[in-house]
């Protein structure tokens, strides 16, 4: 099995980082200010800078800053160029294509390519920068029988829940920032906050296209909560521990002692009751994810924007962009919980020399697995999305109420059935 | 629950065109609707009394801009009954052809637009891929993709481009295989059909009642296609089948769809047999400056009966134009189709229907 | 000087929550006060987080907040008249009435 390239966890790696560079730091005052010079005052700066207290200050600021930008900015834009160009193949076309060799300048402008036309000269990886600078330079207006307090805080809310969310999302064993006993439960809850923050949005604009997509919204969200939870259960029962780390953990070890089974990893999706659990689960995040075919709050077709009709400019782009954020955050769910999270075989482990210690990088690191079934579950999201149509909002409350919570109970009684009884019948998972 | 009355439209993603819909919802369900139009009217029939009887093609291929030939056509068959003028054979036939690319092309833009309403926003790119072809096969052949100018009094603007039946062939054969694509991705999918099985029905008397015509009622098991009912060119020398909706259960939004589906199927039909069957010869008949009479003309146009009554008093102009237009009746009918069913139906409803406003609206 | 945290938490919570519930009995809009209920209830939820009951606190977010809130607001927006009323100013909700045409026009 490959190991982890942040270890043993991000803040003990930010403390060292961050300890290090205090120490020069200090080091540098200490020395400009020598015993006996007119600066003395300053040597208290300089004994200042390696009290433990800052360090881990610093340090618990640096880790939070680099798991949101990776998270929040990095993945964000990834999935986002991700998506928008595997569903412009999927519609025979090739999708966004303004790159690093759209920019008007040398020496980007002298050797592009396709020199009348800046906006299709590359990857693409840019064009979301560019909307999110669109959106940033719009003006934010508020309607003006609208609700101005609760107009204002609603976008905030389903914004800080968001985030929040990776604040116990790990993206490898070592890459969490807090590994706390009831981390599944954490996220979840986090999940179920934006519901509230959507029925506000949609009411406080004053408009009936937004009450009503608010509306849907909230129930279709709450709904799927319940299928979502009844799905972990049946997960639960198998790892015993609601730590995510741990539950991964518990999947990386092989499915048999010896033999061809002991080559495959006992991902709960290879179980008989989680890959009902699973079927669910996907349904569930799904809709939660409000993607197509569960979009009906926010159907372009039928209610302008839905719940976001009134928002313009960056509020608008927090409330969009954060769509995006959840759906890496139930991809990121989905893998951990189904796939074996960040596990997967080594293929060969670098060491090199730095300053005496031997650094070993492993090729291909638990972050890289993580990453890769993220990116694979995801697409199979955006592939779902971009080739069926929607489903009516009564249509998707019946699906949710009817069929899914049925089919997870059984999910969990099988998964209970199997883990009392399955030493006795052979091992049978 | 309160009732109120939601507007959707004039300004709408979902309205393809330039009207408004009031729908009154009690909760979820609609209890009553009024179409509103009447804001692309641009009066057609006034303005066409004082432009001479050719010039006036150009006025009638504005009135449904997506299916500009099947309009000017009728206009034309309107006027040369009443001059009693004869269109030479090959005319008839290479406007049988030109009608029935067009109808392909129209029925693929309500494609391209009736996908997106579902959220199916791939059918978009998808049909208007296809209708590329067609309006390239337009333009070989009249020179303009859209609103192109092509019927006259008397014949067609100009002749068959040589090669143009190889040219058919090619893209017909490669637009069956896309239908076959079409298919998988709209019938065979169940959430397709839960959106449009029993949505917006219609009875039959309903329909015959408030003057549906087209596809929109052959969808509710009535076979009436003007083609075989009182064919005009040559269509009673085509092969082709009308489809109709059997089993008991038309009328919904999934037969409508499936009707003027399958309609495009059989217009690859006819093109591949007319390119066949086209004889040598003229192709317009030089139809009279002045005329004096009545001329009274249906047609089966992408959307329905589309029907021409001109009148001319001896003079170069027409004395009076009357159009009737199939949207503008079926619209009429939409607030049967859509009491009962739930908002979020409205869309899988009026674009199962094909609204063109501009014909509607004249 | 050593600052004892427990009890600088517990005191910030304490007032965010105060507050809240006042605010939740004093403001006008309806929906201003499932604002302010929102925020207590998740307060009340850091105290038992305090306190060392992590499950509770949890299981308080997922339950009040995430569903017996937006239950409450369903009740509210699906029972007030007013809400519907308060839409667009300009626009009065009501079947169209046909003019009668004056005398002595065309």
């Amino acid at each position: 099995m490959s190991g982890a390239l942040v270890s043993p966890d991000l803040f003990t790696l930010c403390k060292v980082l961050v300890g290090g560079i205090l120490r020069i730091l200090s080091d540098g005052v200490l020395a400009a200010t020598p015993v006996g010079s007119p600066v003395e005052g300053l040597r208290g700066l300089g004994y200042f800078l390696v009290e433990d207290w800052l360090v881990t200050l610093l340090a618990w600021v640096v880790a939070i800053t680099i798991m949101v930008t990776w998270a929040a900015a990095i993945q964000l834009l990834t999935i986002m160029w991700m998506e928008r160009k595997f569903y412009a193949r999927l519609q025979d076309r090739y999708g966004i294509m303004v790159s690093i060799w759209s920019l008007p300048f040398w020496p980007f402008s002298w050797w592009a390519k396709r020199r009348n036309k800046p906006t299709h000269r590359g990857l693409g990886y840019l064009q979301n920068v560019a909307d999110g600078v669109k959106l940033i330079q719009k003006e934010n207006i508020t309607p003006a029988s609208a609700d101005r307090a609760m107009f204002h805080t609603a976008p905030v809310m389903i914004a800080s829940s968001t985030i929040l969310i990776f604040a116990a999302l790990p993206f490898s064993e070592g890459f969490v920032i807090a590994n706390v006993p009831l981390s599944l439960l954490f996220i979840l809850a986090t999940f179920s906050i934006a519901p509230l923050g959507i029925l506000i949005a949609g009411w406080a604009s004053n408009n009936k296209y937004s009450l009503i997509g608010g509306m849907r919204a909230a129930a279709q969200l709450m709904a799927y909560e319940i299928p979502l939870l009844l799905a972990i259960v049946a997960v639960l029962i198998y790892s015993g521990t609601l730590n995510v780390i741990d539950i991964v953990q518990r999947q990386e070890v092989p499915l048999a002692a010896s033999g061809p089974l002991s080559y495959i990893p006992s991902w709960n999706i290879f179980s008989i009751p989680q890959f009902i659990g699973f079927a669910v689960f996907f349904v569930a995040i799904m809709a939660e994810m409000e993607r197509i075919p569960f979009d009906i709050p926010e159907a372009e077709a039928e209610l302008v924007e839905g719940w976001t009709t009134e928002y313009t400019g960056m509020r608008f782009g927090l409330v969009f962009g954060f769509k995006w954020l959840r759906a890496l955050a139930g991809s990121a769910l989905v893998v951990i919980l189904y796939f074996g999270g960040w596990s997967g075989p080594v293929f060969t482990t670098l060491t090199p020399y730095v300053g005496g210690t031997a650094i070993p990088i492993p090729i291909i690191p638990h972050e890289v697995w993580f990453l890769l079934k993220v990116y694979f579950v995801f697409l199979i999201f955006v592939w779902i999305s971009w080739s069926v149509p929607r489903v009516r909002i009564d249509q998707i409350l019946n699906i949710g109420w009817k069929k899914l919570i049925p089919l997870s109970l059984l999910a969990i009684i099988v998964a209970a059935v199997f883990a009392a009884f399955g030493p006795y019948l052979g091992g049978i998972r | 629950m309160a009732e109120f009355w939601v507007n959707m439209g004039p300004q709408h993603p979902m309205t393809h065109g330039l009207w408004n819909m009031r729908v009154k919802i009690s909760g979820e369900t609609i209890t009553d609707a009024e179409p509103e139009i009447g804001y692309l009217h641009r009066g057609y029939e006034k303005i066409m009394e004082v432009r001479e009887f050719q010039k006036n093609v150009v006025l009638t291929d504005r009135l449904c801009y997506v299916s500009s030939v099947t309009w000017s056509h009728a206009y034309a068959l309107a006027c040369e009954k009443m001059m009693g003028l004869e269109v030479p054979p090959r005319g008839q036939w290479i406007r049988v052809i030109s009608l029935e690319i067009q109808r392909l092309a129209s029925h693929l833009m309500w494609l391209a637009a009736y996908g997106p309403d579902l959220g199916l926003l791939t059918a978009l790119l998808w049909a208007l891929r296809e209708r590329e072809l067609f309006l390239d096969l337009l333009q070989l052949l009249t020179g303009a993709r859209m609103n192109q100018n092509f019927p006259r009094v008397g014949g067609v603007r100009n002749d068959l481009p040589p090669d143009f039946d190889k040219y058919c062939a090619k893209i017909i054969k490669h637009f069956r295989g896309k239908l076959d694509e079409y298919k998988r991705l709209m019938h065979d999918s169940k959430i397709f059909r839960m959106r449009t099985q029993g949505v917006g029905r219609i009875s039959a008397a309903d329909a015959i009642d408030w003057g549906v015509t087209g596809p929109n009622l052959r969808a509710c098991g009535v076979d009436v296609d003007l083609r075989r009912l009182e064919p005009y060119e040559t269509y009673d020398e085509v092969d082709f089948e009308p489809q109709v909706w059997k089993g008991g259960d038309g009328g919904d939004s999934y037969a409508r769809f499936i009707c003027r589906f399958n309609e495009m199927r059989e217009s690859c039909d006819i093109i591949e047999q007319a390119v066949k069957k086209i004889p040598a010869g003229p192709y317009r008949a030089k139809a009279p400056r002045r005329a004096e009479g009545e001329g009274f003309a249906r047609t089966e146009d992408s959307r329905g009966e589309a029907l021409f009554y001109v009148i001319g008093d001896g003079d170069d102009r027409p004395y009076r134009v009357k159009i009737r237009s199939p949207v503008y009746c079926t619209m009429a009918a939409t607030p049967l189709m859509l009491r009962g069913n739930k908002m979020a139906d409205v869309v899988s409803i009026l674009g199962s229907v094909d609204v063109c406003v501009g014909e509607m609206d004249k | 000087m050593a600052v004892d945290w427990q009890l600088a938490a517990f005191l910030v919570l304490s007032v965010v929550e105060l507050g809240g519930s006042i605010m939740v009995v004093v403001s006008r809009k309806l929906v201003h006060a499932v604002f302010w209920l929102s925020v207590t209830l998740i307060t009340i939820g850091g105290i038992y987080l305090l306190l060392g009951a992590e499950f509770i606190f949890l299981i308080q977010i997922i339950v009040y907040a995430g569903a017996i809130l937006p239950i409450f607001t369903f009740g509210i927006m699906l029972t007030r008249r007013k809400i519907m009323e308060e839409v667009t100013p300009g626009e009065v909700p009501q079947e169209p009435v046909p003019e009668t045409p004056e005398e002595g026009t065309p």
